[in-house]
């Protein structure tokens, strides 16, 4: 029961995870850059939600503005940040992004104060009972029910239709895909949009789970989400979902049974070190 | 045109002279001020910078200190000890202060005790609770009860409300691990039951392993230790849970924000602080009443306590005119206070002998529930320890 | 005095810091986000041997022993991982670092350690000796730079797979640049812990990883130089800062993304750019 419960926990988590990883697996996969930023977007995403929802009442104008806003930021950070930093090596992306996500807490904090953001009426905080004993919020079911549903539609979207096919030439054989006719820039932006979007999107969902949104909330969950873009192989949807499901179990189970040797955020890490000493090329990856 | 030039520079002149005959008669009296102003306890540094302010504002308005203003030299150090040391080393040789408050939390306090100390400036402490701080020096004071004093007063509490079997929950800071201590301590003696302790980091704010556990623990009480940023998505999803058992807090609980995020699920939980909303004591009301007039929010216990701190020093002031040195820290440490935390007084090692008390939330504010008055449980250690 | 005192001390400190990742990162191409734990290692050895009844100097070369020990075993994990990945590995032996010493009471736990015993060299003293410390690092630095190995580490940074090719034992060298890098960064570690007098999880973590790679690529990666006067500038920043107070890092973070994005070059970029245009016109047309 407490095992069945702990994977349940494991799964919410992950799949914050997973709408945060996939934004930067998608990035990283057409880009080579470490987006460190992202963690950002995430954290706009939550402010935006919490903001609109309680100006307006509609948690759903909530998602809809929180994802739009993320969305459009992520592709003006690839506008202004890295577009013109391809050419450079990739360090320099990397610690361009690091600045800015640096200096976007630092807005978030002076904008939005120190204190932090909670919805006035919290939504979906519904108890579900499902026998058992298992009893759960609206909110983590339905994180789940999202997360799976977005990301399989992705994942088919990626496969099956042209946008999506452009996207993985584009990852494969930028060159090659040019001469075929296909706008990087195109891709690149539906990229950076549609990463982001979802990563605005999770920031909206912690903030339905905890009831509070700060400047600080995307750090954690970015550097784990770098940990996991590693695991799930670069650029693999797919994998990316695994390995965020799987993190999320496993820190699910290591902090209550691992918590006297390794804190919290070390699990993820160290299990990230194990696999890759293992299988230096992710979990994933198609080698 | 000429002939008014003399009568215009004899003007300036006298301006001047009486400005700056004026400006030495109000040579300010320094009091520094560490608090995190960025960095991840911002929340908290808020608070008590409102808290230190308040207490100068009104000093100024009652005359200050012997005839000179106050002025608080504030340093943002971030609570890191790494730019502690530096504020503080400022705070000595450039601004020379006579005396410093610390809004800030244990590491960075630590940190600049030892500069404090050296320089003989008396350090006294709102509310970071690290056992070392008073060890640095006689020149430390600390005006809220250390950790493991309130742990025992936690343990007390389970023991009053009748009941037997705790789970622990513990932040991982030396804040928490300094009240589990003295919980831990004190809770054989009183009879209480500690079937489980688990502590979390503090970015933590998915605590849904934890509470299953707990679940499955199935105890009476809860002593769980936190920020109001911990504290709040942590009952809210004990409470989502299924979980109807009390849960103890303690003062990092003590602010409006954990009523806004735990919302509903805040109902009930008992803190235990050093404020008293409820409280008939004069200094607490009317502290209450100035800090909301002063900064249109309600005060939390890092506000009180960081005004307690500031407001000491400069009693202590007073009573030596604005000197430092050996003369401030005798000055304070035979002093007896009333504060909106307390009546407080000094032992040996420069702790505070004070009760604790408790609130409960209801109605989506705090109320007084009891107050745990134990000298003996609740004694802070000595210089013999 | 001091206060300058002191901050010439914490000055010396970061530059040596920096430093020694510059010779990983920028010599060799390695990039590190979780350089903060050698240095994390350096201090905890310092300090525990300190209150051990060690004597300050004797710590010194423990201290760059364990640091260097421990970069050997990170540096051969880089062998096995491609250079993306690498990154993430290092940032996740920061976490490890930080998460094992948090939660062994050995290491003070949360508490961290502190009071360490007087050094005896005085504030001046220290100072000095830290200074020391930091232009022989300067030094040897250049010394590498100019040296065989300096150019086989330049060239295992431009292009790996060549030099493999060219017969080079890559695998060797990239360990030599971490075992270097990190007994350094053990070095400042030890004058750090008796500097701030307090050491504790939180003072070796990501941030302070990122900030010590940032004074690194401020600078100009690989430019000894330009990470001198970056780190020795970003160190004391914030003290400067105070004046802006509440936007310091704002501003600090809006400097490091305007720096990379007009001048990835680092300062040593810029300095180039205004003392050998010509010259840095025909690279850019190359």
């Amino acid at each position: 029961m407490l095992f069945i419960e702990l994977i349940a926990q494991g799964l919410i988590q992950g799949s914050i995870y997973a709408l945060v990883a996939l934004g930067l697996t998608l990035v990283y996969g057409l880009l080579r850059i470490l987006h460190v930023a992202h963690a950002g977007l995430f954290t706009l995403g939550g402010y935006i939600g919490v903001l609109v929802c309680n100006a307006s009442g509609s948690l759903a104008l909530g998602f809809l503005c929180a994802a739009l806003v993320s969305g459009f930021g992520g592709v003006m950070m690839f506008r202004l940040a890295y577009q013109p930093l391809l050419t450079q090596p990739p360090y320099v992306a990397l610690i361009a992004s690091i600045g800015l996500f640096i200096a976007s807490e630092e807005a978030f904090r002076i904008i939005f104060g120190a204190q932090g953001m909670s919805f006035l009426d919290p939504p979906l905080q519904q108890q579900i009972v499902m026998g058992a004993g298992l009893q759960f919020k609206l909110a983590e079911l339905l994180v789940m029910l999202s997360t799976s549903v977005i990301i399989g539609v992705l994942a088919w979207l990626q496969s099956r239709t042209r946008v999506g096919i452009a996207c993985q030439a584009t990852v494969s054989d930028p060159q090659m895909a040019e001469s075929f006719g296909i706008s990087l820039r195109k891709v690149r932006d539906i990229n950076f949009f549609v990463g982001s979007a979802l990563a605005g999107f999770a920031g909206v969902w912690v903030a339905l789970l905890n009831n509070l949104v700060e400047p600080t909330m995307g750090s954690v969950t970015s550097y784990k989400a770098l940990a996991i873009i590693v695991l799930g192989g670069l650029g693999s949807v797919p994998g990316t979902l695994a390995a965020a499901l799987l993190l999320g179990v496993i820190e699910s189970f290591g902090t209550i049974y691992l918590g006297d040797i390794l804190d919290r955020n070390a699990i993820a890490f160290a299990f990230l070190i194990a696999v890759l000493m293992v299988r230096p090329q992710g979990l994933f990856a198609k080698s | 045109m000429t002939s008014r030039k003399p009568q215009f520079r004899m003007l300036m002149a006298a301006t001047a002279a009486v400005t700056f005959a004026a400006s030495s008669a109000w040579a300010d009296v320094k009091i520094g001020f560490n608090v995190p102003l960025t960095g991840f306890a911002a929340a908290d540094g808020k608070s008590a910078l409102n808290g230190a302010k308040l207490a100068v504002a009104k000093a100024n308005a009652a005359g200050g200190v012997a005839g000179q203003k106050i002025e608080l030299v504030v340093y943002d150090d971030q609570a890191s000890p790494k730019e502690a040391v530096p504020s503080a080393t400022k705070m000595v040789e450039k601004d020379e202060v006579v005396g410093a408050v610390s809004g800030s939390y244990s590491g960075s306090t630590r940190a600049a005790a030892s500069v404090f100390q050296r320089a003989q400036v008396p350090y006294v402490v709102a509310y970071a609770i690290h056992p070392d701080i008073t060890l640095a020096g006689d020149y430390m004071f600390r005006v809220s009860a250390m950790g493991e004093v309130q742990g025992r007063g936690g343990a007390k509490l389970v023991q009053n409300l009748g009941k037997k079997n705790v789970v622990l929950v513990t932040l991982k800071n030396d804040f928490g691990q300094a009240l589990a201590a003295g919980f831990k301590e004190a809770a054989p003696k009183l009879g209480v039951n500690i079937i489980n302790e688990y502590e979390y980091g503090m970015p933590d704010r998915q605590f849904g392993p934890l509470v299953s556990k707990i679940k499955a623990d199935n105890p009476e009480v809860i002593y769980a230790s936190g920020y109001f940023f911990t504290a709040g998505p942590l009952v809210s999803q004990i409470r989502a849970a299924g979980i109807t058992v009390p849960i103890i807090g303690q003062e990092g609980y003590d602010s409006d924000k954990f009523i806004e995020i735990a919302g509903a699920a805040s109902e009930g939980t008992l803190i235990t602080t050093s404020l008293d909303r409820d409280s008939d004591a004069p200094a607490t009301k009317a502290f209450l009443a100035d800090y909301r007039k002063a900064t249109n929010e309600g005060a939390d216990m890092v506000a009180a306590a960081s005004y307690t701190a500031t407001k000491v020093l400069i009693e202590g002031l007073t009573k030596t005119g604005g000197k430092g040195g050996a003369a401030l820290r005798d000055a304070i440490a035979a002093g007896t206070y009333d504060m909106p935390i307390g009546q407080l007084s000094f032992n040996d090692l420069h702790e505070v002998k004070k009760d604790i008390q408790v609130q409960v939330i209801k109605d989506k504010a705090f109320r007084r529930h009891s107050v745990i008055s134990d000298p003996v449980l609740l004694a802070p250690p000595t210089k013999a320890k | 005095m001091n206060y300058e005192i002191s901050l010439l001390t914490t000055m010396a400190i970061a530059v040596m810091f920096a430093l020694s990742l510059n010779l990983i990162t920028g010599f060799c191409g390695q990039i590190s986000l979780g350089h903060a734990a050698f240095q994390g290692v350096g201090a905890y050895t310092a300090a525990m041997l300190g209150h051990a009844g060690w004597s300050f100097l004797a710590t010194l070369p423990i201290a760059m022993l364990f640091a260097g020990a421990l970069g050997v075993i990170v540096g051969l994990a880089s062998l096995r991982v491609r250079a993306d990945f690498l990154a993430i590995t290092t940032m996740g032996v920061g976490f490890l670092f930080v998460g094992i010493v948090r939660q062994q009471e050995f290491f003070g736990g949360e508490l961290g350690l502190s009071s360490m015993p007087d050094h005896g060299f005085g504030r001046f003293g220290f100072m000095l000796l830290a200074l020391f410390m930091c232009v022989l690092t300067a030094a040897l630095s250049i010394y590498i730079k100019r040296s065989w190995m300096g150019r086989v580490f330049n060239g295992i940074a431009e292009d790996e797979d060549t030099m493999r090719v060219l017969g080079i034992d890559v695998p060797r060298y990239k360990l030599a640049a971490f075992a270097i890098g990190t007994a350094l960064a053990g070095l400042s570690g030890s004058f750090y812990a008796y500097h701030i007098n307090f050491i504790g999880p939180d003072s070796f973590g990501f941030v302070e990883s990122i900030t010590v790679l940032s004074m690194v690529v401020f600078g100009g990666i690989g430019s000894v130089p330009g990470v001198i006067i970056a780190a020795a500038l970003l160190a004391v920043l914030p003290a400067w800062f105070q004046v802006i107070g509440d936007y310091k890092l704002l501003v600090y973070g809006g400097l490091l993304f305007l720096m990379m994005r007009f001048s990835p070059g680092g300062m040593a970029g810029l300095a180039k750019r205004f003392i050998k245009p010509e010259a840095v016109a025909k690279k850019e047309q190359a």
